[in-house]
């Protein structure tokens, strides 16, 4: 059963052509992963998906609803959660708090004005939880604008997956993290999405290698190769196209 | 916080509503008062759209004006007997009003904040303003409508006919609206509108419409601020288009700011300190207006946070048990600030007045004597270099104060 499919999905700005048809079938629970070069399109593509863009062309389909052109909160309520390659949290709330503010849709509140969020203590524990998971309990009241990169990033993180999401698109969630805190990271985002649908945009082929089911290769915005790990690598068109130097030096 | 220390503030805020007349009762204290209290509401609920949602409003004053407007009609109709019931409600017919003129206004103007929003807000106020000068037969043209409130049934036989009788009325509904405008902050529609305060499009992507949430409290804010006009309503008896013009608008974001808009009670002190300024300084000098712009730049460049934030600056200090080590230091460089600043009104003062005599604070100044000025001149820069070289100590004082025990320092 596939949980979302891209048929022929294309997007310009202006006249560069950034995503030049691009179809693709996730299946539910798997973990695929996108790689390419920079600037090949791989952000565009999730911007596409997450509603943030609209599309030129093409339809996008998640557990049988089409998506492309909803806004992102539409989308995101169909149980769809993702985060950024770029940090984008609530600066100026606490890490409570912006992790709560995940949980409030999921959780059915809505916009509410009738309930009084301290005495949710359901919603209290599950945001304790999700911070106890990307190991910032202890910064629970702290101002996430004044965390440090790494935290900021495991916040990033949490708000992305706090919802409890069927479908988690997550974008170079490690970039710019130690080793060891890239593989905390990796350890959590295994655990949580297990028994959900993973895409995840990566840089690190250790980590791709060893998180994905499958693997996509976009290159100049075209998908040339979709496979398990083991097929991409012998793959001659990607090596050709991207691999070849990652590989040999990994 | 806890549950008891919470119920205690709030015990306590509804003390000092309800006790303030006891201590000061004279008929200029209780008119100052009632203005306090319609000024309270009226930059809460401000703040609900720019400290809270991040939404600068040019034209707040229309929410107040218009439901100031319906209520003072709603007085006369219960004048003339056309309807029947207690003066007590007036307040809800402005904030439904507020609230409904916020419904159809902020179904298209919180599509975006920023900029947008300011512009959009900047244009409605002056449309309004401008139409109520039109439609006279309902506003009253310049010079407004008036109205009674001694009519209708009495409230166990008061007429409210008393200033005093309408502040506790009015200190009732302060106490309500405070309540509910704070709970409003407690709730996932207000978090929400901290959260797109920040960051507007996360907040989509967690679910949540940037626009519906603004919508929202800009609702609230409507409500809240009809309220305000309906005690303005019940205060004065009478209303006229300045109270839904632009200068109602800016003395609000005035308020606000100058409080603080980063605090649930910075708009409190705000509404407070400009009352007292309004109406005291006022009787003094015809130049308050430029002594209020002076103090709002001031305000901006040196306490972004406002006063709330100035205060709220000292909680290390009070927690670490050092806020005595600062006591002295504020007082050196503050008494000659103090003076810097009153021989600068002083000048400004004999400026302005066309009389060759002038009395500031009990001394009689020769305005046009140069000696006058020669002594004047002579302080401000004596009191301006004292200030200058007292700032250092105040500096090392406040360090000193807020630095991290030793035994502290291991942590982080
Ligand atoms: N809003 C935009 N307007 C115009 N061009 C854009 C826009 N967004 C992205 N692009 C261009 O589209 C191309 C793809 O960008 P994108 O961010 O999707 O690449 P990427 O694969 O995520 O790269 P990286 O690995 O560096 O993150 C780039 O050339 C970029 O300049
Ligand atoms: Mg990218």
């Amino acid at each position: 059963m596939s949980i979302l499919t891209l048929k022929d999905v294309r997007k310009n700005f202006g006249v560069s052509e950034i995503i030049r048809g691009v179809s693709l079938d996730i299946k539910e629970g798997e973990k695929h992963a996108i790689i390419g070069p920079n600037g090949a399109g791989k952000s565009t593509l999730f911007h596409l998906i997450s509603g943030r863009y609209n599309v030129t062309a093409g339809t996008i389909n998640f557990n049988g609803a089409e998506i492309q052109n909803k806004p992102p909160y539409e989308i995101a309520r169909l149980g769809l959660a993702r985060s950024f390659q770029v940090t984008n949290i609530f600066p100026r709330l606490n890490v409570f708090e912006n992790v709560r503010c995940a949980l409030l849709w999921s959780n059915g509140y809505g916009y509410s004005f009738w309930h009084l969020l301290g005495k949710q203590t359901e919603l209290n524990e599950k945001t304790m939880h999700v911070l106890e998971q990307i190991g910032l309990k202890d910064k629970a009241l702290f101002p996430s604008g004044e965390l440090a990169y790494a935290q900021q990033r495991a916040l990033e993180l949490g708000i992305a997956i706090a919802s409890g999401a069927e479908l988690v698109m997550l974008d170079e969630p490690v970039a710019g993290m130690s080793h060891s805190e890239a593989e905390n990271a990796v350890e959590l985002i295994r655990r949580i999405t297990e028994g959900k649908t993973l895409i995840m945009v990566e840089h690190d082929m250790s980590i791709v290698f060893d998180v994905a089911d499958r693997i996509s290769v976009l290159v100049y915005g075209e998908i040339i190769a979709t496979d398990t790990p083991e097929n991409i690598r012998a793959n001659p068109k990607v090596q050709e196209a991207y691999l070849g130097e990652v590989v040999t030096s990994a | 916080m806890g549950m008891i220390k919470k119920l205690s503030v709030w015990i306590g805020y509804l003390i000092v509503l309800l006790a303030l007349p006891q201590f000061f009762d004279s008929i200029l204290a209780i008119s100052i008062f009632n203005q306090m209290a319609i000024a309270i509401v009226f930059s809460l609920s401000y703040n609900m759209l720019l400290g809270q949602g991040g939404m600068l409003s040019f034209g707040h004053a229309v929410y107040f004006g218009l439901g100031g407007f319906l209520a003072v009609h709603a007085l006369i109709l219960i004048e003339f007997e056309t309807v029947y019931f207690s003066i007590l409600f007036i307040p809800l017919i402005g904030g439904v009003i507020g609230l409904l003129a916020a419904i159809f206004i902020g179904s298209f103007s919180t599509r975006k904040a920023g900029t947008i929003f300011a512009m959009i807000s900047l244009g409605i106020g002056e449309l309004i303003a401008a139409t109520s000068l039109i439609f006279t037969d309902f506003f009253g043209g310049e010079a407004g409508i008036s109205g009674d409130r001694t009519f209708g049934p009495l409230f166990f036989g008061v007429d409210f006919a008393q200033d005093l009788e309408i502040y506790y009325l009015a200190a009732i509904w302060v106490f309500i609206a405070t309540v509910f405008m704070y709970l409003f902050t407690q709730t996932p529609a207000g978090r929400m509108a901290n959260a797109v305060r920040e960051n507007p499009e996360r907040a989509e992507f967690i679910g949540y419409s940037a626009r519906r949430v603004r919508f929202i409290s800009f609702c609230a804010s409507g409500l809240f601020a009809g309220i305000a006009g309906g005690l303005f309503a019940l205060n004065y008896e009478f209303i006229t288009e300045e109270n839904l013009n632009a200068i109602t608008s800016g003395r609000v974001l005035l308020m606000a700011y100058i409080g603080g808009l980063g605090y649930f009670i910075g708009p409190i002190i705000g509404a407070v300190i400009l009352t007292l300024m309004n109406s005291l300084l006022s009787n003094y000098s015809e130049l308050w207006m430029l002594y209020l712009g002076i103090m709002f730049i001031l305000t901006v460049m040196f306490l972004p946070r406002g006063f709330a934030g100035f205060i709220m600056m000292h909680q290390t200090a009070w927690l670490r048990g050092n806020l005595k080590q600062l006591a002295l230091p504020y007082l050196i460089s503050g008494i000659p600030a103090f003076l810097f600043s009153m021989t600068c009104v002083a000048m400004i003062e004999m400026m302005q007045t066309e009389e060759q005599s002038f009395s500031f604070f009990g001394m009689q100044l020769a305005t046009d004597a140069a000696l006058t000025w020669i002594v004047a001149i002579t302080i401000a820069v004596a009191a301006f270099y004292a200030t200058r070289r007292s700032l250092p100590q105040l500096r090392d004082a406040w360090e000193s104060a807020n630095a991290i025990p030793a035994s502290e320092k291991t942590e982080s």
